[in-house]
């Protein structure tokens, strides 16, 4: 989750002080750019984040592994054409470097995915994508979190992305709409009818959030 | 959908937002806004599914052998990306080529000397590009000592050729 870090700025006689957000990468995207070779620093701190995204958009390590890579070296080579630029309305928090990292990623996922549908070596469904823990069940076990998993992998294209970019990215709600280039707003929303959506899949009901108890 | 209909629907919205900006957060370890403000007027089978979800999607790393691999290659490309250093802009230059008559400038009376007719070495210098050349001379001379070092048959009959023509057998 977004640190909500806000610095004043333009403190001039009578002017109205401008808030402006803080990227929290901002001394280390400033270090890559004068030296490149300090980008090593934000490839450790975003890796898993990118490569966790990646693969439950993809459920394969492989193909997760690619746009990874593509992912941290198109950002490497393109750094020096980033820049914040968020107007007001998007948010704060709307353009710091994660959300133009996520970004690529985004990008390089979908192009991944076009290559799958180009060559599929197994059915893929309209919706459903790979469950990876099928892959990692030795790690993750517990039918719960398979049947969470699935219930996830089972919504459409921009709730799934926007659920795993707000619980397993820990993404705020104005950086998923950076990424997605969407509203504030229609995240919000976005998110709100996926989790709805979950809990119908899952037999949660409002009747003090009991489950019917169903492990798919 | 009429327009009440829509403004409740983005209320609630924005209550799952404040309630998950909670949730994540006491996960987190930071000090965020208790919980119980944040989920007020939220139903609870979001509330519940919120909960399973934080706790229960895992995050995956890659193998240290692709996190190993890939610092490597960013490594080489933000070495070809170094800035040059002050003073150090490099600038396109025509290389010379040094012919084999050109006198050597050291040797006595300012002729002969170095480079006999017919000696080419001066044409076979390497070209320096940067740091590339290191590598590519470390490759070279990796794979001259893996040919030296080779003791299948067929490199025993190369060497034996090679020596039988510099004999003159």
């Amino acid at each position: 989750m977004a640190r909500r870090a806000l610095w004043r700025s333009g403190r001039t006689e009578g002017a109205v002080p401008r808030i402006a957000h803080l990227d929290r990468d901002r001394s280390l995207v400033e270090a890559a750019r004068r030296e490149p070779a300090q980008f090593d620093a934000l490839y450790r701190r975003y890796l898993a984040r990118v490569y966790s995204y990646a693969y439950y958009e993809l459920g394969d390590h492989h193909l997760a592994e690619d746009a990874t890579e593509a992912t941290f070296v198109a950002a490497l080579t393109n750094l020096h054409r980033f820049e914040e630029r968020a107007r007001p309305s998007d948010g704060e928090g709307a353009s710091t470097f994660r959300v133009w990292l996520f970004q690529i990623a985004r990008n390089e996922v979908a192009g991944e995915r076009r290559r799958m549908r180009r060559r599929p070596v197994e059915p893929i469904g309209e919706t459903v994508i790979a469950d990876p823990l099928d892959v990692e069940s030795a790690a993750v076990r517990r039918d719960e979190a398979r049947a969470a998993w699935r219930a996830v992998g089972r919504l459409p294209g921009e709730r799934r992305q926007a659920m795993v970019l707000r619980f397993v990215d820990e993404l705020s709600t104005a950086e998923i709409a950076g990424v997605l280039g969407r509203s504030e707003g229609a995240v919000r929303v976005l998110i709100h009818r996926a989790l709805r959506s979950v809990a119908r899949d899952l037999g949660v009901s409002d009747k003090a959030g009991s489950e019917r108890g169903r492990t798919s | 959908m009429s327009v009440l209909r829509r403004d409740v629907g983005e209320v609630e919205a924005l209550i799952t937002d404040r309630y998950l900006d909670s949730l994540l957060s006491v996960q987190q370890g930071a000090a965020g806004s208790p919980i119980g403000d944040a989920s007020a007027g939220l139903g609870a089978a979001v509330r519940a599914v919120s909960r399973r979800l934080a706790a229960d999607l895992p995050r995956f790393h890659p193998s240290f052998r692709f996190e190993e691999r890939l610092a490597l290659r960013l490594a080489e490309i933000a070495a070809m990306r170094m800035p040059v250093a002050v003073g150090g802009e490099a600038q396109v230059a025509a290389i010379r080529r040094i012919h084999p008559s050109t006198p050597d400038p050291l040797s006595a009376g300012g002729t002969g000397g170095g480079h006999g007719a017919g000696d080419d070495r001066a044409d076979n210098r390497p070209l320096l590009v940067g740091g590339a050349v290191a590598a590519s001379a470390l490759s070279l001379a990796g794979a001259w000592l893996a040919w030296r070092r080779r003791t299948s048959p067929m490199a025993r009959a190369i060497r034996a050729a090679h020596h039988l023509r510099q004999t003159g057998a």
